[in-house]
């Protein structure tokens, strides 16, 4: 049984499982906060997609004969079209838009002559596999080091940035996920590489002011769309509302020279003179201003970041992102490390178990772990409702990065939850 | 959206899957809605696309000639509200088919987790299976 909202999703994920004729039987949506009454009104009334009684045809697709169509079995090849297309610049943008293989921007036409280009920034040979990717619960799909090149021609990169694209691609991790949460992505670039293909970690850093900031991160949605199949709404993308983020993600450029703390490489375990790109998933980023104390002599942006945090779930983590100003401040009020200002925040930002067990994260993926006997899930599922709790599982939850041009003591909030960092060094 | 255009959109081929003569979505022509073409502006381009897997076709369990006297598990996979509606086709089943013995069980760990134990009991103890997704 599936909800109408998913009818699409639910008949397709089932053909790429290998059941094209699954038996589904459709309720209204959403079955969330009905009640009893409700409910039952569902159960009795009629599957809105077939029109028919909705448990006479549960009754009748557990009971009724296999088609010889549901009896087959085999192999069946996807088909994905040519290899290339030729046709006029102005129809070829249309069919790609059409077809719906860009983000519905303009895009660099890739030919064989400017993926070739992009190709010469790589000692990896063009029918190299690169990786495998999946926006959902389907099969991934592969991809070579020359299919990762014509996507980030089409994004609008230039050749020495490939490796950095390579990298991404390389991690599997699409930037659009089938969630219905519309999630957002984030990646922090770090090492001499940022110099070298001048990107902006100073003013605007996470603005529009710099062309590797802006297509790499373009390059990492065209490819989870064309080499992952992600981002097809009703299919492989079921975000309610969607995510401004998904355009060119957050590609966070660490301002290491005017940071006071480690870079966020190296808390990972690469050297200083290495680049690697460090990949985040969750909800979003919002911002703060104004930290408690700023017009004393006494700024607490750590209290204003735990504040910030407070309307987090804590399903994803919390990635603090200070402008050098707020960071520098703050090491000169004791925090002489990022992990001292994670330990304070892990230990200040709270929730009651009350609000915590509401959630519908904590149903859907804590309560299991609870159930299981996992911690802390299952110790704080067995405290009193008015007990409070640390906001998120585990002190690595929290993140800090560096980035800003010091113009303001600013700073952002991500909930956002580190997953993995890649060389790029790997890739050039 | 029929299930025959879905499948179709995803690329597999209608003919092998429904045994028909219809052919898969072929792209090979290029058709534009604003009708511009001139073969002396004609460029090639790469197609972006990657490599899907080719899908292993799994023949469908088979059919019980009735549920009386069987036993039907209802399984809630996690996502809000499936097990309230579970709930009220438990009780449907005891209203209007009460020969069928229903059974209601959470399936552990998050939604696409995996539970090989659940399974298991449903294949051992069971006749037919009834899962909820969607919220």
């Amino acid at each position: 049984m599936v909800t109408k909202a998913f009818k699409d999703l639910a008949i397709l994920n089932a053909a790429k499982r290998g059941m094209p004729h699954e038996r589904i039987t459709f309720t209204p949506h959403p079955v969330s906060g009905k009640t009893p009454d409700e409910l039952r009104a569902y159960v009795e009334g009629n599957d809105p997609v077939s029109g028919k009684p909705m448990m006479m045809e549960i009754v009748d697709a557990l009971t009724r004969p296999l088609s010889e169509d549901e009896k087959k079995t085999g192999m069946v090849p996807i088909n994905v079209g040519p290899p290339s297309f030729k046709d006029t610049a102005v129809n070829l943008q249309e069919y790609f838009l059409n077809n719906g293989m860009t983000d519905f921007l303009p895009i660099i036409l890739p030919t064989e002559e400017t993926v070739d280009a992009m190709l010469k920034s790589t000692s990896h040979k063009p029918d190299e596999v690169c990786g495998k990717m999946a926006a959902g619960a389907y099969p991934p799909w592969e991809f070579t080091v020359k299919q990762v090149a014509v996507n980030a021609v089409m994004a609008g990169c230039r050749p020495e940035y490939f490796p950095v694209v390579l990298a991404i691609a390389s991690s599997g991790t699409p930037s659009l996920f089938s969630s219905t949460n519309s999630f957002a992505y984030a990646a922090v670039i770090n090492g001499p590489i940022r110099d070298k293909l001048n990107m902006n970690y100073g003013i605007g850093a996470l603005g529009p002011f710099a062309q590797p900031n802006a297509t790499i991160g373009r390059a990492w949605t065209l490819l989870s769309k064309n080499l992952g199949n992600g981002g097809i709404p009703g299919d492989t993308y079921m975000g309610s509302q969607g995510n401004n983020l998904n355009y060119n993600n957050a590609i966070i450029a660490e301002n290491e020279a005017a940071s006071p703390w480690t870079p966020f490489h190296v808390q990972k375990g690469f050297k200083v003179e290495e680049n690697a790109i460090s990949l985040f998933r969750g909800l979003g980023i919002v911002p703060g201003q104004g930290a408690r104390g700023t017009s004393t002599d006494t700024p607490k942006h750590e209290e204003q970041f735990s504040d910030l945090f407070s309307v987090f779930t804590g399903f994803f983590g919390g990635l603090v992102i200070a402008d050098p100003l707020v960071a520098v401040s703050l090491k000169s009020r004791g925090y002489d490390t990022k992990e001292q200002l994670i330990a304070w925040l892990y230990k200040n930002t709270t929730q009651s178990v009350k609000d915590y067990k509401s959630r519908d994260f904590a149903y859907g993926f804590d309560y299991p772990r609870a159930l299981k006997g996992l911690e802390p899930y299952a110790t704080w599922y067995k405290m009193p409702d008015d007990a409070m709790i640390p906001r998120w599982p585990h002190e690595t939850d929290i993140n800090v990065v560096v980035a800003g041009g010091q113009t303001n003591a600013f700073f952002q909030g991500g909930s956002l939850s580190y997953t993995v960092s890649i060389s790029i060094d790997k890739w050039t | 959206m029929n299930r025959r255009k879905l499948l179709s959109l995803l690329g597999m081929s209608p003919a092998l899957l429904m045994g028909s003569g219809a052919e898969a979505q072929s792209h090979k022509k290029i058709a534009s809605s604003n009708g511009i073409k001139s073969a002396a502006g004609e460029i090639e381009v790469l197609n972006p696309k990657g490599t899907p897997p080719a899908i292993q076709l799994i023949p469908m369990a088979p059919r019980l000639d009735t549920l009386d006297g069987k036993t039907v598990y209802l399984v809630d996979t996690g996502f809000e509200g499936g097990g309230f509606l579970l709930n009220q086709i438990q009780i449907w089943f005891n209203k209007n088919m009460p020969k069928v013995t229903v059974v209601f069980k959470r399936k552990a760990g998050p939604y696409a987790e995996d539970d090989p134990a659940l399974w298991k009991e449903i294949k051992e103890k069971g006749n037919a299976a009834i899962m909820a997704i969607g919220h």
